[in-house]
């Protein structure tokens, strides 16, 4: 017995020790790890932990990120911020990949003064009227509205024609965006055509675009739809230009839609031929070795929200909230993996846009526009 | 019976005594999940009297939690607020100057709620069988739509934010205990046998004088008042909402509470609901990397939802109608079990 007892209390003087000697700064992140985005979560899990082996320390300490689900859910995400600062003792925090679930993980960030960076979150309320919150990734307002000028300006569209979803919060928005940039540019919204994650047949909404034949289509969609809109459009003698915004550009898109997405334009956050930070091209060789995949958008932003965080610990030199809080709204020029970051007073970055399209079946880079 | 009362005001004051200890010493995510649980409570319990006591297939409460949500979090936002976070459209006129206390709003969530409920629950009940399922599933998806394209009423799919978080333990339990008194006064009362008698055989039922179709209308706006005022708690807790929140997967979780508990069983509602929103977050812990026999095991995200769907196929195999079944708790059932446990005590 007194064996026993004698091997478990070394066993913890063991683990007490073990904890002693490296204080590690924790890290929380909460991401949809499961569920309906599952894949994003997962994704940008996938970039910390690529970045985490990049930079594994910072003030000669090492970097615990702890991980922890929300289910793709907002409740689950309001309980994961708290469970990480109040268990966890995080000091700053990564997350989430959506707006509503950012949102709702916030609120109580803010009020204990932790600071959060959300990799993709784009809905403009995230970080409004937020002293802690911020992102890196632009928001949708100015997604909406750089597609109106893209369209308008290098596209030479006069008139638009609008598709989207209206089940999805992120289509919705973008849609109204476009429209109220669109028509402030002098352009015309000729049609506004709808419909619902999990249709598949598209039939009266791109004759309706048909018989009023504008000079670009705007398609603020994910990929599934985007990809057999496109192929319906075209089997119906529809060959305008489409233009899509983040969401569409996913491999699938390509092997969906083959031949009828060629030339769809995107603005998105990323592209990897982009990249021209040496921090960036490290990351990407690095990614590419650790999981025999080439990097994604999800897994660049949330790499990005990690070095931002750590580079914000770095120069207030200490793992003070409040100061991580300072540090990371006086962030300028950061070299990113997706470029340099500005962050200004409200949260948000000052960021360029990437425009992609579709060329012989991939993904090609066409330009970078400065906000 | 004299005996019961006092045992009842003894437990409701011990949860009291509770509450007031937690609210004082507890953590925030403990006191969250405290929250949580009671409103999830309230829906499960309400949620149960439809489709467990009633017998009716009801798939609404995400539409009513829903139009709780919005209704509650619309009345209590500030103009200030409001006009912040409406960024496509303005908010409509009376809604742009109206603020009102947390109290009233959480009245007009229940009272809204369970109007629209009567609105649809008079076509619907004029035929049998399964076209409750079919509507109510129907219209939560009508309400999904809704939410997100009335942009000048909801803001659309950038939902609502900055609420104020009115929601304490005091307003959540304090409404829980109040639902659960009303419930359960309400099944053991002669609507309540009818609203059985319904269940069991309709026809038999109307054969002997019960009016079937008010005793389901009752059934189902009561339902949706109490899952209103749910829905006004769950907006002030969680301080931002949004079309996304109120999917049908809502309503399939709750679904999940009722039939584990037990179809039919106040109480078993109540432990379903706790089982649910406790041990979500109590099997964290699963998905965390933890070191077992000097092996390290790194976390596995989702392995809750697999812990939980072994749970309930366990209780499909064993115990196929939940829980509880539709037995209740009673404190004479408690007094006699504890007995027995004692005698085997003293035995061995």
């Amino acid at each position: 017995m007194l064996k026993l007892v004698s091997m478990l209390s070394l066993l913890c003087l063991g683990f007490a020790a073990a904890s002693w000697a490296s204080q590690p700064i924790v890290i929380g992140a909460y991401l949809p790890m499961t569920g309906g985005v599952a894949s994003y979560g997962q994704m940008a899990w996938s970039g910390i932990t690529v970045a985490k082996k990049m930079e594994p320390d910072v003030l000669g300490r090492t970097v615990d990120v702890r991980l922890v689900d929300t289910k793709s859910d907002k409740v689950d995400a309001a309980n994961a911020v708290s469970r990480l600062i109040e268990r966890d003792k995080v000091v700053a925090i990564i997350g989430e990949m959506i707006s509503g679930n950012t949102i709702a993980g916030s609120d109580h960030a803010e009020r204990s003064a932790i600071p959060m960076v959300s990799p993709t979150a784009t809905n403009p309320i995230v970080t409004q009227n937020k002293k802690y919150i911020f992102r890196v990734c632009f928001i949708d307002p100015d997604q909406g509205r750089i597609a109106a000028k893209l369209a308008k300006d290098q596209l030479g569209a006069k008139t638009a024609a609008l598709i989207y979803d209206i089940s999805q919060d992120y289509c919705v928005a973008l849609a109204s965006f476009f429209k109220n940039e669109f028509t402030a540019l002098g352009g015309k919204i000729l049609a506004e055509t709808k419909f619902k994650t999990g249709d598949r047949d598209f039939t009266p909404q791109v004759s309706r675009i048909k018989s009023v034949n504008p000079d670009i289509i705007y398609a603020p969609i994910y990929y599934t739809e985007c990809a057999l809109i496109a192929k319906q459009a075209r089997e119906m003698g529809l060959n305008k230009p489409i233009l899509t915004g983040d969401g569409a550009q996913a491999p699938e898109l390509l092997s969906l839609g083959g031949s009828a997405v060629e030339d769809v334009y995107f603005t998105a956050h990323f592209h990897k031929d982009m990249i021209n930070t040496t921090r960036g091209k490290k990351f990407l060789e690095q990614y590419k070795k650790e999981t025999g995949k080439e990097l994604d958008a999800f897994s660049a932003m949330a790499a990005d929200a990690y070095f931002i965080i750590l580079d914000a610990i770095k120069r207030a030199g200490s793992d003070d909230s409040k100061k991580i809080r300072e540090a990371l709204a006086t962030t300028k020029d950061f070299e990113g993996v997706t470029g340099a970051i500005t962050i200004k007073p409200d949260g948000n970055p000052i960021k360029a846009m990437v425009v992609n399209k579709v060329k012989d079946g991939a993904f090609v880079y066409v330009t970078t526009i400065k906000p | 019976m004299t005996r019961d009362r006092i045992l009842t005001a003894a437990a409701v004051g011990i949860l009291l005594a509770f509450l007031w200890f937690a609210d004082r010493t507890f953590s925030a995510y403990s006191i969250r999940i405290l929250n949580t649980i009671a409103i999830f409570s309230i829906v499960a319990v309400t949620y149960n009297l439809i489709n467990g006591v009633t017998g009716q297939f009801s798939l609404g409460p995400n539409a009513f939690i829903a139009i709780g949500s919005y209704t509650s979090a619309l009345l209590t936002l500030s103009p200030q607020e409001k006009a912040a976070s409406f960024i496509i459209d303005p908010i409509v006129w009376p809604l742009s100057v109206i603020s009102v206390s947390f109290p009233v709003s959480l009245i007009a969530a229940g009272v809204l709620a369970g109007l629209i409920a009567f609105l649809i629950s008079v076509p619907v009940f004029r035929v049998r069988g399964d076209y409750l399922a079919i509507v109510t599933l129907g219209f939560g998806e009508v309400m999904q739509v809704i939410t997100n394209n009335a942009v000048s009423i909801t803001n659309g799919p950038l939902g609502l934010k900055g609420l104020y978080p009115h929601t304490t333990l005091w307003w959540s339990w304090g409404l829980c205990i109040f639902t659960i008194i009303c419930t359960v006064r309400l099944v053991n009362s002669s609507y309540g046998r009818a609203m059985k008698a319904v269940r069991e055989d309709e026809t038999a039922a109307e054969a002997m004088g019960i009016d079937a179709f008010w005793t389901k209308t009752l059934a189902f706006t009561f339902s949706a008042f109490f899952a209103g005022v749910a829905g006004g708690l769950l907006a002030h807790l969680i301080t931002t909402i949004s079309p996304s929140l109120f999917t049908f997967f809502l309503t399939f979780n709750l679904l999940i509470i009722i039939v584990v508990g037990g179809l039919g069983s106040t109480t078993g509602a109540l432990i379903g609901a706790v089982l649910f929103a406790w041990g979500g977050e109590a099997l964290r812990v699963v998905e965390e990397p933890f070191t077992l026999f000097g092996y390290d095991l790194p976390g596995i995200p989702g392995m809750r939802m697999v812990i939980f769907s072994a749970i309930l196929i366990l209780t499909m195999i064993f115990a196929r109608s939940g829980i509880m079944g539709r037995r209740e708790f009673s404190w004479q059932a408690a007094i006699d079990l504890g007995s027995t446990l004692l005698q085997r005590i003293r035995r061995t």
